[in-house]
């Protein structure tokens, strides 16, 4: 029997945003478009559901009068990354 | 990029591309190297003048005061250097490593035990620069290895040497071997660091 993969992290792009931040302590918001090449609207979206879950924290200051995200991996976020990855080499070993 | 249907396989795929991409750049640590590398050289090679100034005049009983007031200028000043480049270094930065946590923690570590290294040399009775020496190549080498550069590591390494050798000089001269220490196995790796590919 293995488990269901946890259908939060289980997007493309919700997942490219936690490996990103599981590698460090924060990362500014732009720096996640860049390394994802995805719309900001889209990385709006996906941010809001794992802030919803716990996942992550978000962090809003501003620089030159310009807002500025500052996005970092909460406990529970790297808690349910690995648990993620333990669960994806599972499936694959039953290959 | 949004997708839901994820093989496993594509699950990997995807964090170790994000992983293995997000490269973060240790340059940005140069400035540091460079910054202090200058302010403790500059500081040693000007206590050293101001020692021989000291014994040429026989003004022994400034002497302490004097020695301590050299570094205290020249740390004094190269705080308020950092704190202003420190300060929009900070504003325009848009990734924050583990790895940049953990050496500011070494260094902020190492920089508190400075005055302990004093303290005890007075205590002691022992020219400071062995000890202070062997403090700084640990630091540099844990930071060279930890960032993956060798000059950094080998300039690390050298102020291991320069620590023993220091042990072999007359008392003012181990300022002189302070200062080239920290020429060559900070200062020299840190312009190495500026210059390196990202």
């Amino acid at each position: 029997m293995y488990k269901e993969l946890d259908p939060l992290l289980h997007s493309q792009l919700r997942l490219a945003i936690i490996s990103i931040l599981i590698s460090s302590e924060k990362v500014e918001f732009t720096h996640i478009k860049e390394e994802t090449k995805a719309a900001a609207g889209n990385i709006s979206i996906q941010i809001k559901k794992l802030q919803e879950a716990g996942y992550i924290s978000v962090e809003k200051t501003f620089k030159n009068n310009y807002p500025k995200t500052m996005l970092s991996i909460t406990d529970k976020g790297v808690k349910a990354f690995e648990s993620y990855v333990n669960d994806l080499k599972k499936y694959i070993n039953l290959k | 990029m949004e997708k839901n249907s994820l093989t496993p396989e594509e699950s990997f795929d995807i964090i170790t591309k994000a992983i293995s991409n997000f490269k973060i750049n240790y340059k940005e640590n140069s400035k540091s190297f460079l910054l202090w590398g200058w302010i403790m050289s500059l500081a040693s090679f000007s206590h050293f003048i101001v020692i021989k100034i000291l014994l040429s005049t026989e003004a022994y009983e400034l002497m302490f005061l004097f020695s301590f007031g050299t570094w205290i200028v020249f740390v004094f000043s190269g705080f308020i250097i950092e704190y202003f480049t420190n300060r929009k270094r900070i504003k325009d930065k848009k990734v924050f490593s583990h790895l940049d946590r953990f050496i500011n923690i070494l260094w902020k570590v190492t920089g508190f035990s400075i005055p302990v290294v004093i303290f005890l040399s007075i205590k002691l009775e022992i020219p400071p620069p062995p000890v202070f020496l062997l403090i700084m190549g640990t630091a540099t080498t844990i930071t060279g290895m930890l960032i993956k550069f060798k000059p950094v590591t080998f300039g690390g390494i050298a102020f291991f040497l320069f620590s023993i050798v220091s042990t072999f000089v007359p008392n003012e001269n181990t300022l002189l071997i302070t200062g080239a220490a920290i020429i060559c196995c900070y200062l020299i790796p840190g312009y190495f660091l500026k210059s390196a590919k990202e």
